[in-house]
């Protein structure tokens, strides 16, 4: 109980933060960075794969709410939570995380957790800036969004786990 | 029947999400319409509330500056109000009937001007008399069209979106052309179809024609900022230069045309 409370807290704060502060920053026209994905990295890993759809999308739809783009966020969002357990086979290798609930900066490498990130941040900003654009006439324009809005979209969602991260308690 | 159902079983992840993307893409194919009946409305109670109470801690900070605007504007109009008295030498009796436009003063709650398609919200909505496809004014210059009501709000397609296009007329040759915008920077838009032999200069003044049926004629626009003559058989190209800077944008006018109901009636004879 106590779980999915702090993951409504998270969802509710998070989302303020992007719409309320981070939409607001203006680092020339080409850069946007998103921290709202943060939510569906940090599910635990033994979320049902159906959840993990049913909130990005969710959560998509609620950010599109605010910025006055329906089903812009919740594609991109959607096709981020449906490569989340794939990306984390894929760079996890044979490492098993049997005493670990959640993706948490302070229980795993952060080499591991960077890579994590920098895959699902891709992913959710190649989908989002071809769907904003809506067509491949502009590309070169949407290529030049995804290639500066990337690192910084990794390096404040880093900054942000690593303020918050928790360490590994002792037993 | 059963292996149906043990095919949606098996591959239940992806089915949903194909379902989910495809909900998605509709939604957002809906919305590229300009004319759009949007089933997310992007104007709705919960959503008017959080900006506005966001928006009115950062109001404080920003009294001197409006102030010092509405002096300046309030300044511009006594000008232009003492030339109207002076040549006609008479007092107007201005009445309700004779005036085309009403101004419905509003404050943006929310606006964003580094996306493609860039929406404003303002804090007044059907409640106050605003309508869909109203022309919405800043002191400065043009801001957008009124796009989606609610009681309470009412979001604004800003000048700075993908599919914005506006009638514009050069003041010094009356030379009517289209303003666009180029979706990287909320300073400049692009008017591409200038006839060959119209030579701009810097700084040229531009403003709404009267083929645009959004806006009321001669309002202000934009100045030019670069002119691009091209090569023979085509177009020139001017950088133009907003009037409203829409980084700042705090106060706004919705008008209101009077006549669109008898200009409304009119058309629909012809069709």
């Amino acid at each position: 109980m106590n779980k999915i409370f702090l993951q409504i807290i998270r969802f509710v704060v998070l989302v303020l933060f992007q719409v309320l502060v981070i939409n607001h920053i203006r680092l020339g026209g080409y850069v946007h960075p998103y921290i709202y994905l943060i939510f569906i990295m940090l599910l635990p890993f033994n979320t049902p794969k159906w959840q993990l759809l049913v909130l990005g999308f969710f959560l998509g739809i609620i950010i599109d709410v605010f910025t006055g783009t329906p089903g812009l966020h919740a594609g991109a969002t959607t096709l981020m939570a449906f490569c989340r357990p794939s990306i984390i086979s894929l760079i996890s290798g044979n490492q098993k995380f049997d005493n670990i609930q959640e993706p948490n900066l302070g229980q795993l490498d952060g080499m591991w957790f960077f890579r994590y990130v920098l895959c699902l941040v891709f992913i959710h900003h190649f989908a989002l800036f071809f769907l904003e654009s809506f067509s491949f006439r502009l590309i070169g324009q949407v290529l030049l969004r995804i290639l500066l809005s990337v690192p910084v979209s990794v390096f404040l969602i880093m900054m942000i786990l690593y303020i918050f991260k928790t360490e590994r308690k002792r037993e | 029947m059963y292996n149906l159902q043990r095919f949606i079983l098996k591959h239940h992840f992806v089915i949903l999400f194909i379902l989910l993307e495809v909900i998605s893409i509709l939604l957002l194919a809906r919305s590229q319409n300009f004319h759009r009946n949007s089933l997310v409305n992007t104007s709705n109670a919960v959503v008017g509330k959080i900006y506005e109470w966001s928006s009115e801690v950062g109001n404080y900070f920003r009294l001197n500056t409006t102030n010092e605007q509405l002096a300046e504007e309030n300044a511009m109009l006594r000008r232009q109000l003492s030339i109207v008295y002076d040549t006609a030498s008479c007092v107007f009796d201005v009445n309700e009937g004779d005036t085309l436009y009403e101004y419905i003063p509003a404050q943006v709650v929310n606006n964003s001007t580094n996306q493609t398609n860039n929406y404003i919200i303002i804090n007044k909505g059907a409640k106050d008399g605003i309508e869909r496809d109203m022309s919405v004014i800043s002191s400065d210059g043009i801001v957008g069209v009124v796009t989606d009501v609610s009681r309470h709000y009412a979001s604004i397609m800003s000048l700075l979106h993908s599919k914005s296009v506006v009638g514009v007329r050069f003041k010094n040759n009356q030379e009517i052309a289209g303003l666009k915008w180029q979706t990287n920077n909320y300073r400049y838009g692009m008017v591409e179809d200038i006839p060959t032999h119209i030579v701009l200069q810097k700084g040229d003044t531009i403003v709404t024609s009267s083929h645009s049926y959004i806006f009321p004629e001669d309002l202000m626009v934009g100045t030019v900022e670069e002119f691009y003559p091209t090569a023979v058989d085509a177009l020139n190209k001017a950088k133009i230069r907003f009037a409203t800077d829409f980084s700042t944008l705090r106060h706004v006018y919705i008008i209101k045309d009077l006549h669109k109901p008898e200009i409304d009636s009119l058309k629909a004879k012809f069709q």
